[in-house]
């Protein structure tokens, strides 16, 4: 079933990424004035918990053990990371929902719990049943290939590889049908008119390995992730779906400028907390997440893994939207994609 | 290369904070890696943030030697008191607390403690040789097709431990199977079996389970067996296995290290598979394959070595390439950045020195574990006096909160406790738990890799069979369990 992708995004959607685009300058900045904040009625006065539904080793385990640092080296309030993987979040984020609204839990969580609730309405909304204190990184994603690769060496030419393959050339990719990967997976492989064997790794590990060991003949990735592959020259980006070439990446052209007509979907991470809790702790735990974003070691951080690249930053109201926009984007696809959208 | 490791020792050894982050590495990895639950991974997660303050070379050191001796410290706790301290170690429980049952506990340690040294030692010393080639030659030749080839050889093998008749071990192979696909399935996502729960659709858990099915279910045999009045204590006895025992054993050490060795070195493998695999060989070339499961010290022997030898090997890939075997290499990439470097190829050309000292550390982490162990184990043997009213409610505390602790869910303890039922019943009727057990572990890595392997070979299963190794060991585990069928049908059941 071919997907009619010029109709399927909101304005909504179209405003926000483009928002995106346009703040690639404002990468990195610090957005929050005021440096210390009184606590409200002694709040906190005990270590924090953060809910992390995700294992510690990868990309929400990085964030949320570097945002950590940063609150506790701001406000000098200890927060205890405890990791709950399984299910694509769920796990964690039934935890979550389950866990006192009292200002002393927050929750990490990425994209997957917005497009968990947009397949489920079931599901909690990131921007209703909870608030969004700070989207800490926003980052797109990229196709590559190995640096020596002889068959194919850009997009044109592994399109065409592809192609001539006649289904039999292979991506390594995440598992999880529906998840943000496979669904710009199946924009590009629609708009390219090609047919790709995705393989499903749910570790990065043996995902970057097949790639590396020529067991697979592309990978679908974030830069951050790949960073020091990329860094040691083994992996080149060969397609970036973003609306404009970020600049570190300015040699690598972009799904539009390859005629691919969609919006991209990002993948982004941050911190949320119960919609019910007081609402002078969500104020400081408000300023203290977004003024961490400010602090020296988050920055060195989201510098390491390309996430100053373009502005992965969103306050409350600006999560809130983005949030919004993906659940409209991912739900219109789900429709398109015939899955059991409740 | 040797002058390479003098220098990592003279370093390691030649600053007093240095030596003592080494020493702490030793001993919290022991202690770590004997607590169910609370594994190594627990430390090296509390550790991380105070890595900061550390050289790099100090803190991914630490980290190394944690690796080493938290993957061999969950033994004494499996042969003691049936409870392994880690996935890893659950092969060793197989023999090790039957042994321990016999009165021969201070053999099964003692073989433990030399066969985890020479285990570790030997994988560093492929390690210092070989780092770079080995990586290339597994990331190159080894993928999903051939690790699924490699758990279908483990598993041929599976159904002669532990049960009663063949018939009986198949059933259990087949249980542990059929409860590691409950979850979401390894390639759309797709929630099997969860019932509604959500926190089912991660799937059952290793440590629960392993929990239940060993510790929980041998508290409820050995209370029935008090309250019938048949219960008798274990025997006391600190006699280690002699230089002829151990000696007589060369040959399982030496393939335990190989089979130990390959399996550490691929990409998101590590030492589980590692242990159960150097377990399953063991059964594979004994003549005595039914005497696997009562109490064989070579079953100890066999599983200590391999997830030794997976230490060594699992850094390879790590540091030759960026690519981490598990959890807690994992946490070493970390590590790594936190100190704006990145494992893989160009560590070795920017930071030798740090590579040098985590190598020299391993080695004579590994070396630590056969003195420290030596001495430990004659105190910690001393546990078995404690009266079996008193040491059975401090194993079921324990391994509650161990099951609790590793995911922070009440699911998990509930998990435990109906494995420790279900446990406790299929054994009394001669099922094996070993086999249930290495269903459930080797039947999740193996679904995930197949169906990697049927994507990329476009789900043409003849096609598995264009690739050699994946072909020699599909056609060796074949071969396995048509020798098994043919036991099955013309052996006599065994009475345990």
């Amino acid at each position: 079933m071919k997907l009619n992708l010029k109709k399927q995004f909101s304005t909504l959607a179209l405003v926000t990424s483009f928002a995106a685009t346009a703040s690639m300058s404002l990468a990195g900045e610090c957005r929050v004035a005021e440096a210390s904040m009184d606590k409200p009625g002694g709040f906190p006065d005990r270590a924090l918990t953060m809910i992390v539904p995700y294992g510690p080793g990868g990309g929400s385990g990085q964030v949320a053990a570097a945002m950590a640092e940063a609150v506790t080296g701001l406000t000098g309030v200890s927060i205890n990371r405890d990791h709950k993987p399984g299910g694509s979040g769920t796990v964690g984020m039934t935890a979550y929902m389950a866990a006192p609204a009292d200002g002393y839990n927050v929750l990490e969580h990425i994209d997957d719990a917005s497009s968990a609730h947009a397949l489920d309405s079931s599901r909690p909304n990131p921007a209703e049943d909870l608030i969004p204190l700070v989207v800490s990184q926003v980052t797109f994603s990229q196709i590559y290939i190995r640096s020596n690769e002889t068959r194919y060496t850009d997009w044109p030419s592994f399109v065409a590889w592809v192609q001539a393959q006649d289904g039999k050339a292979t991506i390594a990719n995440v598992s999880k049908e529906g998840s943000m990967e496979r669904v710009i997976m199946k924009f590009i492989t629609e708009a390219s008119d090609m047919q790709i064997q995705q393989i499903s790794f749910d570790k990065g590990a043996p995902r970057y390995g097949a790639l590396l060991g020529g067991q697979v003949d592309a990978l679908f990735e974030q830069p951050g992730d790949v960073r020091k592959f990329l860094d040691a020259g083994n992996f080149k980006p060969i397609l970036t779906v973003f609306n404009e070439r970020p600049g570190v990446f300015s040699d690598v052209p972009t799904h539009r400028e390859m005629g691919m007509d969609f919006e991209p979907l990002l993948r982004f991470r941050g911190f949320y907390v119960h919609k019910d809790a007081p609402s002078d702790r969500v104020d400081w735990l408000k300023w203290a997440f977004q003024r961490a974003y400010c602090e020296d070691s988050y920055q060195a951080f989201n510098d390491s893994k390309f996430m100053n690249v373009i502005d992965s930053y969103r306050d409350t109201a600006g999560a809130i939207d983005m949030i919004n926009a993906a659940i409209v984007q991912y739900r219109d696809v789900y429709k398109e994609m015939g899955l059991d959208v409740k | 290369m040797i002058e390479n490791f003098l220098v990592g020792t003279a370093t390691l050894f030649g600053d007093p904070f240095t030596i003592g982050i080494f020493i702490f590495g030793v001993l919290g990895g022991m202690l770590f890696g004997a607590i169910p639950g609370v594994s190594m991974l627990t430390l090296a997660a509390i550790l991380l943030p105070f890595t900061a303050d550390l050289s790099p070379a100090q803190g991914v050191m630490l980290f190394a030697v944690i690796y080493c001796t938290g993957t061999y410290g969950g033994a004494i706790t499996a042969i003691l008191f049936n409870i392994p301290g880690a996935p890893e170690n659950a092969p060793t429980a197989f023999d090790g607390y039957p042994m321990t049952q016999k009165g021969m506990a201070g053999k099964a340690v003692g073989a433990a403690v030399l066969c985890s040294a020479i285990g570790g030692v030997a994988s560093a010393l492929v390690m210092m040789s070989a780092t770079e080639p080995l990586a290339q030659w597994a990331i190159m030749n080894i993928g999903p097709p051939e690790i699924f080839a490699l758990v279908f050889f483990g598993l041929a093998v599976a159904s002669s431990v532990g049960g009663r008749t063949i018939w009986k071990g198949w059933l259990s192979v087949l249980l542990g199977l059929l409860i590691a696909t409950i979850g979401q399935d390894p390639v759309g996502g797709i929630n099997r079996f969860n019932f509604g729960y959500s926190d089912l659709a991660a799937g059952i858990a290793f440590v629960p389970a392993i929990l239940g099915f060993f510790a929980v279910s041998e508290i409820f045999i050995q209370a029935e067996k008090n309250v019938s009045g048949k219960y008798s204590a274990p025997k006391f006895n600190v006699d280690f296995p002699s230089f002829f025992e151990l000696w007589a054993h060369k040959i399982a050490v030496v393939r335990s290290i190989f089979v130990g060795f390959f399996c550490g070195i691929l990409p998101g493998i590590g030492a589980t598979l590692a242990a159960f695999m150097g377990y399953g060989e063991a059964v594979r070339w004994s003549k005595n394959k039914s005497e696997f499961g009562t109490g064989k010290l070579e079953g100890v022997i066999s599983s200590e070595t391999a997830n030794n030898a997976a230490t060594g090997a699992a850094m390879i890939p790590l540091l030759a390439l960026g690519l981490p075997g598990g959890a807690l290499t994992a946490m070493m990439v970390a590590v790594f950045q936190m100190h704006d470097l990145e494992p893989g190829p160009l560590v070795f050309y920017n930071s030798p020195e740090l590579i040098w000292i985590v190598f020299a550390a391993m080695f004579y982490a590994n070396l630590s574990i056969l003195f420290v162990g030596l001495i430990e184990t004659k105190t910690i043997l001393y546990l078995l006096k404690i009266p079996f009213q008193f040491l059975a409610p401090m194993i079921l505390m324990l391994a509650s909160i161990g099951a609790y602790i590793s995911r922070g869910l009440v699911l998990d303890v509930i998990v435990m406790f109906i494995a420790g039922i279900i446990g406790f019943l299929l054994r009394r009727s001669g099922y094996s738990i070993p086999g249930i057990v290495l269903g459930l572990i080797l039947g999740k890595i193996g679904e995930q890799n197949f169906a990697q392997g049927m994507q990329m070979v476009h789900y043409d299963l003849g096609t598995y069979f264009s690739r050699p190794i994946c072909t020699i060991l599909i056609v060796a585990g074949v071969l396995t369990l048509l020798k098994s069928l043919h036991s099955a049908f013309f052996q006599k059941p065994k009475v345990i």
